[in-house]
Protein backbone atom coordinates (compact mmCIF):
# COMPACT_ATOMS: atom_id res chain seq x y z
CA UNK A 1 0.00 0.00 0.00
CA UNK A 2 1.03 3.52 -0.61
CA UNK A 3 2.17 5.52 1.94
CA UNK A 4 0.28 8.73 0.67
CA UNK A 5 -2.10 8.31 -2.71
CA UNK A 6 -3.58 10.98 -4.48
CA UNK A 7 -6.43 10.31 -6.83
CA UNK A 8 -7.99 13.03 -9.10
CA UNK A 9 -7.11 15.95 -7.06
CA UNK A 10 -8.42 19.22 -8.24
CA UNK A 11 -7.94 22.87 -6.62
CA UNK A 12 -8.71 26.22 -7.28
CA UNK A 13 -8.26 29.73 -5.80
CA UNK A 14 -11.16 32.00 -6.08
CA UNK A 15 -13.18 29.45 -9.11
CA UNK A 16 -10.13 29.60 -11.11
CA UNK A 17 -9.26 25.91 -11.23
CA UNK A 18 -4.74 25.50 -10.59
CA UNK A 19 -4.61 22.11 -10.19
CA UNK A 20 -6.75 19.29 -12.39
CA UNK A 21 -6.50 15.38 -12.78
CA UNK A 22 -3.22 15.13 -10.09
CA UNK A 23 -2.96 11.63 -9.29
CA UNK A 24 0.08 10.05 -8.17
CA UNK A 25 0.97 7.74 -5.09
CA UNK A 26 4.67 7.79 -2.93
CA UNK A 27 5.76 4.65 -1.35
CA UNK A 28 7.45 4.62 1.91
CA UNK A 29 10.76 6.37 1.77
CA UNK A 30 10.51 7.71 -1.67
CA UNK A 31 11.26 11.18 -2.87
CA UNK A 32 9.28 12.76 -5.52
CA UNK A 33 9.97 15.69 -7.04
CA UNK A 34 7.82 17.85 -8.54
CA UNK A 35 9.38 20.18 -11.93
CA UNK A 36 7.76 22.28 -14.28
CA UNK A 37 7.45 25.79 -15.28
CA UNK A 38 6.39 28.40 -13.23
CA UNK A 39 3.28 28.88 -12.41
CA UNK A 40 2.45 25.09 -13.46
CA UNK A 41 1.01 24.27 -9.60
CA UNK A 42 3.93 22.81 -7.83
CA UNK A 43 3.19 24.99 -4.85
CA UNK A 44 -0.35 24.81 -4.55
CA UNK A 45 0.05 20.90 -4.32
CA UNK A 46 2.27 20.88 -1.83
CA UNK A 47 -0.53 23.40 -0.08
CA UNK A 48 -3.38 21.27 -1.09
CA UNK A 49 -1.48 18.49 1.13
CA UNK A 50 -0.88 20.15 4.21
CA UNK A 51 -4.23 21.44 4.49
CA UNK A 52 -3.90 25.34 3.21
CA UNK A 53 -5.92 25.27 -0.02
CA UNK A 54 -8.84 22.84 0.58
CA UNK A 55 -8.84 20.67 -2.61
CA UNK A 56 -12.68 21.10 -4.48
CA UNK A 57 -12.68 17.01 -5.68
CA UNK A 58 -10.58 14.50 -5.90
CA UNK A 59 -9.32 12.47 -2.73
CA UNK A 60 -5.83 11.99 -0.62
CA UNK A 61 -5.14 8.90 1.20
CA UNK A 62 -2.81 8.56 3.75
CA UNK A 63 -2.26 4.87 4.65
CA UNK A 64 -5.06 4.44 3.16
CA UNK A 65 -7.16 6.34 5.07
CA UNK A 66 -8.77 9.23 3.28
CA UNK A 67 -8.02 13.10 4.15
CA UNK A 68 -10.94 14.89 5.14
CA UNK A 69 -9.41 18.36 4.66
CA UNK A 70 -12.81 19.88 6.22
CA UNK A 71 -12.36 18.35 9.47
CA UNK A 72 -10.22 20.07 11.81
CA UNK A 73 -9.59 16.97 13.88
CA UNK A 74 -8.34 15.60 10.69
CA UNK A 75 -6.05 18.58 9.81
CA UNK A 76 -4.36 18.07 13.25
CA UNK A 77 -3.74 14.92 12.75
CA UNK A 78 -2.75 15.29 9.51
CA UNK A 79 0.06 18.07 10.25
CA UNK A 80 1.39 15.53 13.08
CA UNK A 81 2.06 13.63 10.29
CA UNK A 82 3.03 15.81 7.17
CA UNK A 83 5.36 18.81 7.67
CA UNK A 84 6.37 21.61 4.96
CA UNK A 85 9.49 23.65 4.39
CA UNK A 86 8.41 26.89 1.95
CA UNK A 87 10.43 28.67 -0.31
CA UNK A 88 10.57 31.76 1.83
CA UNK A 89 11.37 30.22 5.04
CA UNK A 90 8.61 31.59 6.70
CA UNK A 91 10.51 31.90 9.83
CA UNK A 92 9.09 32.97 13.67
CA UNK A 93 11.15 36.44 13.14
CA UNK A 94 10.11 37.10 17.18
CA UNK A 95 11.51 33.74 18.16
CA UNK A 96 15.75 32.70 18.35
CA UNK A 97 16.26 29.76 15.46
CA UNK A 98 16.21 27.40 18.50
CA UNK A 99 12.72 29.14 19.72
CA UNK A 100 11.76 28.74 15.96
CA UNK A 101 12.73 25.03 16.67
CA UNK A 102 11.29 24.51 19.90
CA UNK A 103 8.26 26.05 19.86
CA UNK A 104 5.95 23.52 18.22
CA UNK A 105 6.78 20.74 19.97
CA UNK A 106 6.52 22.24 23.33
CA UNK A 107 2.89 23.92 22.42
CA UNK A 108 1.09 21.77 19.69
CA UNK A 109 2.52 18.69 21.05
CA UNK A 110 2.89 20.35 24.99
CA UNK A 111 6.25 17.99 24.97
CA UNK A 112 8.84 18.40 28.51
CA UNK A 113 10.74 21.73 28.20
CA UNK A 114 13.63 20.58 28.12
CA UNK A 115 13.71 17.31 26.11
CA UNK A 116 12.47 19.24 23.32
CA UNK A 117 14.95 21.69 23.65
CA UNK A 118 18.07 18.69 23.55
CA UNK A 119 16.36 17.79 20.18
CA UNK A 120 15.80 20.73 19.10
CA UNK A 121 19.59 21.40 19.54
CA UNK A 122 20.71 18.41 18.19
CA UNK A 123 18.73 18.99 14.93
CA UNK A 124 20.43 22.64 14.56
CA UNK A 125 23.58 21.10 14.69
CA UNK A 126 22.53 18.12 12.43
CA UNK A 127 22.10 21.49 9.88
CA UNK A 128 25.16 23.03 10.50
CA UNK A 129 23.48 25.66 12.79
CA UNK A 130 25.48 24.60 16.60
CA UNK A 131 26.75 27.85 16.83
CA UNK A 132 23.84 29.80 15.70
CA UNK A 133 20.87 29.03 18.48
CA UNK A 134 20.30 32.09 20.00
CA UNK A 135 20.34 33.91 16.67
CA UNK A 136 17.14 36.01 15.43
CA UNK A 137 16.25 35.13 12.18
CA UNK A 138 17.09 38.71 10.63
CA UNK A 139 20.87 37.95 11.96
CA UNK A 140 21.17 35.11 10.11
CA UNK A 141 22.10 34.38 5.80
CA UNK A 142 19.20 32.82 3.96
CA UNK A 143 20.59 29.75 3.69
CA UNK A 144 20.95 29.19 7.14
CA UNK A 145 17.25 30.47 7.88
CA UNK A 146 16.65 27.58 5.16
CA UNK A 147 18.57 25.16 7.16
CA UNK A 148 16.33 26.31 10.60
CA UNK A 149 13.26 26.05 8.85
CA UNK A 150 14.02 22.45 8.03
CA UNK A 151 15.17 21.88 11.38
CA UNK A 152 11.76 23.30 12.44
CA UNK A 153 9.71 20.97 10.30
CA UNK A 154 12.10 18.05 11.41
CA UNK A 155 11.21 18.74 15.40
CA UNK A 156 7.82 17.48 14.53
CA UNK A 157 8.99 14.02 13.31
CA UNK A 158 6.89 13.81 10.67
CA UNK A 159 6.48 11.03 8.03
CA UNK A 160 6.35 13.13 5.17
CA UNK A 161 8.55 16.21 4.58
CA UNK A 162 7.46 19.08 1.69
CA UNK A 163 9.70 20.73 0.03
CA UNK A 164 8.94 24.32 -1.85
CA UNK A 165 11.89 25.38 -3.44
CA UNK A 166 14.03 25.35 -0.69
CA UNK A 167 17.20 26.58 -2.77
CA UNK A 168 15.94 29.07 -4.91
CA UNK A 169 16.41 32.01 -2.81
CA UNK A 170 19.87 30.87 -2.04
CA UNK A 171 23.39 32.18 -3.58
CA UNK A 172 24.63 29.13 -5.26
CA UNK A 173 27.31 28.78 -2.50
CA UNK A 174 24.20 28.35 0.05
CA UNK A 175 22.81 25.56 -1.85
CA UNK A 176 25.00 22.64 -1.39
CA UNK A 177 24.58 23.48 2.22
CA UNK A 178 21.05 23.07 2.11
CA UNK A 179 21.00 20.34 -0.42
CA UNK A 180 23.62 18.30 2.03
CA UNK A 181 20.71 18.57 4.95
CA UNK A 182 18.05 17.35 2.57
CA UNK A 183 20.75 14.47 1.25
CA UNK A 184 20.89 13.18 4.49
CA UNK A 185 17.48 13.07 5.08
CA UNK A 186 17.03 10.76 2.32
CA UNK A 187 19.64 8.59 3.80
CA UNK A 188 17.75 8.19 6.89
CA UNK A 189 14.50 7.06 5.24
CA UNK A 190 11.92 9.84 4.78
CA UNK A 191 9.16 10.14 2.33
CA UNK A 192 9.71 13.50 0.55
CA UNK A 193 8.12 15.68 -2.01
CA UNK A 194 10.43 18.12 -3.75
CA UNK A 195 9.80 21.29 -6.16
CA UNK A 196 12.84 21.93 -7.65
CA UNK A 197 15.25 23.61 -10.04
CA UNK A 198 17.88 21.87 -9.25
CA UNK A 199 17.82 19.28 -11.63
CA UNK A 200 21.36 17.60 -11.08
CA UNK A 201 19.68 17.21 -7.36
CA UNK A 202 16.34 16.05 -8.73
CA UNK A 203 17.95 13.37 -10.59
CA UNK A 204 20.54 12.29 -8.00
CA UNK A 205 17.66 11.95 -5.34
CA UNK A 206 14.44 10.79 -6.41
CA UNK A 207 12.68 7.91 -6.70
CA UNK A 208 10.04 9.52 -9.23
CA UNK A 209 10.02 12.74 -10.75
CA UNK A 210 6.28 14.18 -11.83
CA UNK A 211 6.77 16.79 -14.61
CA UNK A 212 3.67 19.86 -14.11
CA UNK A 213 2.31 21.89 -16.18
CA UNK A 214 -0.69 24.38 -16.35
CA UNK A 215 -1.93 22.25 -13.29
CA UNK A 216 -1.74 19.06 -14.96
CA UNK A 217 1.04 15.48 -14.06
CA UNK A 218 2.13 15.92 -18.21
CA UNK A 219 4.39 12.68 -16.86
CA UNK A 220 5.26 10.65 -13.46
CA UNK A 221 7.95 8.52 -13.71
CA UNK A 222 11.28 7.58 -12.40
CA UNK A 223 13.81 9.98 -13.28
CA UNK A 224 16.09 8.12 -15.88
CA UNK A 225 12.60 8.05 -17.85
CA UNK A 226 11.65 11.59 -17.44
CA UNK A 227 14.86 12.87 -18.22
CA UNK A 228 16.23 10.71 -20.46
CA UNK A 229 13.05 8.89 -22.42
CA UNK A 230 10.57 11.03 -21.93
CA UNK A 231 7.02 10.34 -23.95
CA UNK A 232 5.59 13.32 -23.71
CA UNK A 233 6.73 15.99 -25.91
CA UNK A 234 6.37 18.88 -23.31
CA UNK A 235 8.55 17.03 -21.12
CA UNK A 236 11.42 16.26 -23.72
CA UNK A 237 11.14 20.27 -24.35
CA UNK A 238 11.09 21.32 -20.41
CA UNK A 239 13.77 18.77 -20.15
CA UNK A 240 15.77 19.55 -22.81
CA UNK A 241 16.06 23.59 -21.86
CA UNK A 242 16.29 23.03 -18.17
CA UNK A 243 19.48 20.44 -19.20
CA UNK A 244 20.94 22.86 -21.86
CA UNK A 245 21.57 25.48 -18.72
CA UNK B 1 3.79 95.64 30.94
CA UNK B 2 5.66 94.29 33.16
CA UNK B 3 5.14 90.92 35.24
CA UNK B 4 7.82 89.57 37.88
CA UNK B 5 7.94 86.11 38.18
CA UNK B 6 7.56 84.80 41.78
CA UNK B 7 7.98 81.40 41.80
CA UNK B 8 8.81 81.65 45.90
CA UNK B 9 5.01 81.49 46.27
CA UNK B 10 3.97 78.67 43.87
CA UNK B 11 7.03 76.07 44.81
CA UNK B 12 5.55 75.23 47.64
CA UNK B 13 3.07 73.52 46.06
CA UNK B 14 5.35 71.50 43.95
CA UNK B 15 4.32 68.40 46.35
CA UNK B 16 0.83 68.91 45.63
CA UNK B 17 1.36 69.48 42.06
CA UNK B 18 3.35 65.86 42.19
CA UNK B 19 0.91 64.36 43.63
CA UNK B 20 -1.74 65.54 41.02
CA UNK B 21 0.79 64.27 38.53
CA UNK B 22 0.83 60.64 39.78
CA UNK B 23 -2.83 60.58 39.36
CA UNK B 24 -2.52 61.83 36.09
CA UNK B 25 -0.33 58.86 35.26
CA UNK B 26 -2.75 56.67 37.26
CA UNK B 27 -5.67 57.78 34.98
CA UNK B 28 -3.49 57.23 31.58
CA UNK B 29 -2.26 53.50 32.57
CA UNK B 30 -5.51 52.51 33.68
CA UNK B 31 -7.29 53.99 30.66
CA UNK B 32 -4.06 52.56 28.25
CA UNK B 33 -4.36 48.87 29.60
CA UNK B 34 -8.26 48.79 29.67
CA UNK B 35 -8.17 50.52 26.09
CA UNK B 36 -5.33 47.60 24.37
CA UNK B 37 -7.35 45.06 26.53
CA UNK B 38 -10.74 46.20 23.80
CA UNK B 39 -8.47 47.01 21.12
CA UNK B 40 -6.89 43.43 21.46
CA UNK B 41 -10.45 41.93 21.07
CA UNK B 42 -11.44 44.38 18.52
CA UNK B 43 -8.55 43.61 15.99
CA UNK B 44 -9.30 40.12 16.16
CA UNK B 45 -12.68 41.10 15.68
CA UNK B 46 -11.94 43.20 12.41
CA UNK B 47 -9.31 40.51 11.15
CA UNK B 48 -10.95 37.59 11.84
CA UNK B 49 -14.50 37.82 12.67
CA UNK B 50 -17.78 37.61 10.67
CA UNK B 51 -19.46 40.44 9.30
CA UNK B 52 -22.23 41.57 12.01
CA UNK B 53 -19.13 41.34 14.46
CA UNK B 54 -17.49 43.06 12.42
CA UNK B 55 -20.14 46.00 12.34
CA UNK B 56 -19.96 46.00 15.84
CA UNK B 57 -16.82 47.13 15.95
CA UNK B 58 -16.76 49.86 13.24
CA UNK B 59 -19.63 51.13 14.58
CA UNK B 60 -17.51 51.45 17.91
CA UNK B 61 -14.39 52.88 16.25
CA UNK B 62 -15.73 55.03 13.83
CA UNK B 63 -17.81 57.03 17.00
CA UNK B 64 -15.01 57.25 19.37
CA UNK B 65 -12.12 58.65 16.59
CA UNK B 66 -14.84 60.99 15.20
CA UNK B 67 -16.37 63.21 18.22
CA UNK B 68 -14.32 65.06 20.60
CA UNK B 69 -12.97 63.21 23.79
CA UNK B 70 -14.73 65.70 26.17
CA UNK B 71 -18.11 65.25 24.37
CA UNK B 72 -17.94 61.30 24.87
CA UNK B 73 -16.76 62.07 28.77
CA UNK B 74 -19.56 64.59 29.12
CA UNK B 75 -21.97 61.97 27.69
CA UNK B 76 -20.62 58.95 30.09
CA UNK B 77 -21.08 62.06 32.78
CA UNK B 78 -24.24 62.99 32.56
CA UNK B 79 -26.24 60.56 30.45
CA UNK B 80 -25.40 57.53 32.29
CA UNK B 81 -26.63 58.81 35.77
CA UNK B 82 -30.20 59.28 33.72
CA UNK B 83 -30.19 55.20 33.33
CA UNK B 84 -29.08 54.71 36.81
CA UNK B 85 -25.57 54.28 37.04
CA UNK B 86 -23.62 56.80 38.90
CA UNK B 87 -20.45 57.49 38.39
CA UNK B 88 -18.06 60.00 39.91
CA UNK B 89 -16.16 62.19 38.14
CA UNK B 90 -13.10 60.06 38.04
CA UNK B 91 -15.30 57.29 37.01
CA UNK B 92 -16.85 58.76 34.19
CA UNK B 93 -13.41 60.28 33.11
CA UNK B 94 -11.79 57.21 33.39
CA UNK B 95 -14.71 55.27 31.46
CA UNK B 96 -14.25 57.71 28.41
CA UNK B 97 -10.83 57.60 27.86
CA UNK B 98 -10.45 53.90 28.15
CA UNK B 99 -13.33 53.46 25.44
CA UNK B 100 -11.60 56.40 23.47
CA UNK B 101 -8.35 54.45 23.65
CA UNK B 102 -9.88 50.88 22.53
CA UNK B 103 -11.57 52.73 19.37
CA UNK B 104 -8.17 54.23 18.82
CA UNK B 105 -6.31 51.04 20.24
CA UNK B 106 -8.06 48.70 18.24
CA UNK B 107 -6.93 50.29 14.91
CA UNK B 108 -3.57 50.72 15.50
CA UNK B 109 -3.21 46.78 16.47
CA UNK B 110 -5.38 45.68 13.52
CA UNK B 111 -2.90 47.47 11.54
CA UNK B 112 -0.23 44.99 13.55
CA UNK B 113 -2.39 41.76 12.67
CA UNK B 114 -2.60 42.54 9.19
CA UNK B 115 1.05 43.31 9.02
CA UNK B 116 2.13 39.93 10.29
CA UNK B 117 3.23 38.52 7.32
CA UNK B 118 0.70 35.81 6.05
CA UNK B 119 3.93 33.25 5.49
CA UNK B 120 4.26 33.08 9.12
CA UNK B 121 0.84 32.93 10.07
CA UNK B 122 0.42 29.59 7.62
CA UNK B 123 3.47 28.33 8.37
CA UNK B 124 2.14 28.44 12.34
CA UNK B 125 -0.99 26.68 11.04
CA UNK B 126 1.05 24.19 9.01
CA UNK B 127 2.72 23.78 12.59
CA UNK B 128 -0.53 22.53 14.32
CA UNK B 129 -1.02 26.00 15.85
CA UNK B 130 -5.05 26.59 16.71
CA UNK B 131 -6.07 30.13 16.10
CA UNK B 132 -5.42 31.07 20.31
CA UNK B 133 -1.64 30.00 19.99
CA UNK B 134 -1.37 31.51 16.65
CA UNK B 135 -2.20 34.98 18.01
CA UNK B 136 -0.81 34.49 21.25
CA UNK B 137 3.12 33.03 19.93
CA UNK B 138 3.32 34.76 16.29
CA UNK B 139 1.03 37.70 16.21
CA UNK B 140 1.33 39.11 20.18
CA UNK B 141 4.74 39.22 19.96
CA UNK B 142 4.52 40.34 16.41
CA UNK B 143 2.60 43.40 17.32
CA UNK B 144 4.79 44.35 20.44
CA UNK B 145 7.80 44.35 18.39
CA UNK B 146 6.48 46.39 15.28
CA UNK B 147 3.89 48.47 17.36
CA UNK B 148 5.83 49.27 20.48
CA UNK B 149 6.72 52.67 19.39
CA UNK B 150 3.16 53.88 17.91
CA UNK B 151 1.46 52.47 20.88
CA UNK B 152 3.86 54.49 23.45
CA UNK B 153 3.13 57.36 21.53
CA UNK B 154 -0.26 56.99 21.91
CA UNK B 155 0.10 56.38 25.99
CA UNK B 156 2.20 59.59 25.99
CA UNK B 157 -1.02 61.17 23.61
CA UNK B 158 -3.04 60.26 26.75
CA UNK B 159 -1.17 60.62 29.76
CA UNK B 160 -1.24 64.53 28.30
CA UNK B 161 -5.16 63.88 27.18
CA UNK B 162 -5.89 63.69 31.13
CA UNK B 163 -5.43 66.93 31.42
CA UNK B 164 -9.47 67.04 30.39
CA UNK B 165 -10.33 65.30 33.70
CA UNK B 166 -9.67 68.79 35.05
CA UNK B 167 -13.22 70.30 33.26
CA UNK B 168 -14.99 68.01 35.39
CA UNK B 169 -13.14 68.00 38.74
CA UNK B 170 -10.76 65.71 38.79
CA UNK B 171 -7.66 66.76 40.93
CA UNK B 172 -4.66 65.73 38.51
CA UNK B 173 -2.07 67.94 37.58
CA UNK B 174 -4.03 70.38 35.42
CA UNK B 175 -6.96 70.00 38.13
CA UNK B 176 -4.16 70.82 41.02
CA UNK B 177 -2.98 73.90 38.87
CA UNK B 178 -6.26 75.42 38.65
CA UNK B 179 -6.54 75.25 41.91
CA UNK B 180 -2.96 76.74 42.94
CA UNK B 181 -3.68 79.25 40.31
CA UNK B 182 -7.16 80.24 41.77
CA UNK B 183 -5.25 80.75 45.56
CA UNK B 184 -1.88 82.13 44.03
CA UNK B 185 -3.06 84.04 41.35
CA UNK B 186 0.37 83.94 39.91
CA UNK B 187 -0.94 82.36 36.29
CA UNK B 188 2.41 82.08 34.46
CA UNK B 189 4.43 80.45 37.53
CA UNK B 190 1.59 77.81 38.43
CA UNK B 191 1.55 77.22 34.74
CA UNK B 192 5.22 77.12 33.78
CA UNK B 193 5.85 74.56 36.84
CA UNK B 194 2.86 72.45 35.44
CA UNK B 195 3.83 72.21 31.97
CA UNK B 196 7.52 71.18 33.45
CA UNK B 197 5.90 68.51 35.56
CA UNK B 198 4.37 67.16 32.60
CA UNK B 199 7.31 67.44 30.41
CA UNK B 200 9.22 65.42 32.85
CA UNK B 201 6.48 63.24 33.50
CA UNK B 202 6.32 62.01 29.25
CA UNK B 203 10.12 62.47 29.11
CA UNK B 204 10.68 59.68 32.29
CA UNK B 205 7.39 57.81 30.51
CA UNK B 206 9.55 57.61 27.35
CA UNK B 207 12.54 56.70 28.68
CA UNK B 208 11.26 54.09 30.28
CA UNK B 209 8.80 52.76 27.68
CA UNK B 210 11.67 52.89 25.33
CA UNK B 211 14.44 50.86 27.23
CA UNK B 212 11.52 48.35 27.97
CA UNK B 213 10.82 48.03 23.85
CA UNK B 214 14.15 47.27 23.15
CA UNK B 215 14.67 45.35 26.00
CA UNK B 216 11.52 43.07 25.42
CA UNK B 217 10.76 43.28 22.12
CA UNK B 218 13.77 44.16 20.21
CA UNK B 219 12.19 47.33 19.24
CA UNK B 220 13.66 49.96 17.56
CA UNK B 221 13.14 53.12 18.89
CA UNK B 222 14.82 56.38 20.19
CA UNK B 223 15.80 57.16 23.20
CA UNK B 224 15.97 60.79 24.00
N1 LIG C 1 -2.94 32.91 -3.64
C1 LIG C 1 -3.26 32.76 -4.94
N2 LIG C 1 -4.40 33.30 -5.43
C2 LIG C 1 -4.74 33.14 -6.71
N3 LIG C 1 -4.03 32.45 -7.61
C3 LIG C 1 -2.89 31.88 -7.20
C4 LIG C 1 -2.45 32.00 -5.84
N4 LIG C 1 -1.28 31.32 -5.71
C5 LIG C 1 -1.01 30.81 -6.94
N5 LIG C 1 -1.98 31.13 -7.83
C6 LIG C 1 -2.01 30.72 -9.23
O1 LIG C 1 -2.02 29.31 -9.29
C7 LIG C 1 -1.21 28.86 -10.35
C8 LIG C 1 -0.20 27.85 -9.82
O2 LIG C 1 0.68 28.54 -8.94
P1 LIG C 1 1.81 27.81 -8.14
O3 LIG C 1 2.34 28.78 -7.15
O4 LIG C 1 1.31 26.53 -7.61
O5 LIG C 1 2.87 27.54 -9.28
P2 LIG C 1 4.32 26.94 -9.16
O6 LIG C 1 4.36 25.77 -10.07
O7 LIG C 1 4.68 26.72 -7.74
O8 LIG C 1 5.18 28.10 -9.79
P3 LIG C 1 6.65 28.62 -9.37
O9 LIG C 1 7.63 27.69 -10.00
O10 LIG C 1 6.71 29.98 -9.98
O11 LIG C 1 6.71 28.65 -7.88
C9 LIG C 1 -0.59 30.08 -10.98
O12 LIG C 1 -1.30 30.36 -12.15
C10 LIG C 1 -0.78 31.15 -9.98
O13 LIG C 1 -0.99 32.37 -10.62
MG1 LIG D 1 6.02 27.64 -6.40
Amino acid sequence: MPQLEILDLKAAYNRQPVLENITLSVEKGEIVSLIGPSGSGKSTLLRVLIGLLPPIAGQVHLDGERIDYGDKRTLRALRDRLAIVFQQYNLFQNMTALQNVTIAPTKVKKRPAREVEEEAKTLLSKVGLADKFDAYPDELSGGQQQRVAIARALALKPEILLLDEVTSALDPELVNEVLDAIRLLAAEGMTMFIVSHEMGFVRELSSKVAFMADGHIVEFGPPARIFDRPEMARTRDFVSKILRH
Amino acid sequence: MSYTLQFGQVTGYLPYLAGGAWISLQIAFLAFCGGMVIGLFGAMAKTFGNRPLNRVVSGYVTFFMNTPQLVQIYFIYFALPDAGILLTSYEAVLIGMTLNAGAYLTEIQRAGFESVHRNEMEAAETLGMSLMQRVRYVVLPHIARVLFPPLSNQYILMTLGTSMAAIFGVEELTGRAFNVNAETFRSIEVFSLTAGLYIIVTLIATLILGLFGRYMFRAKMRLY
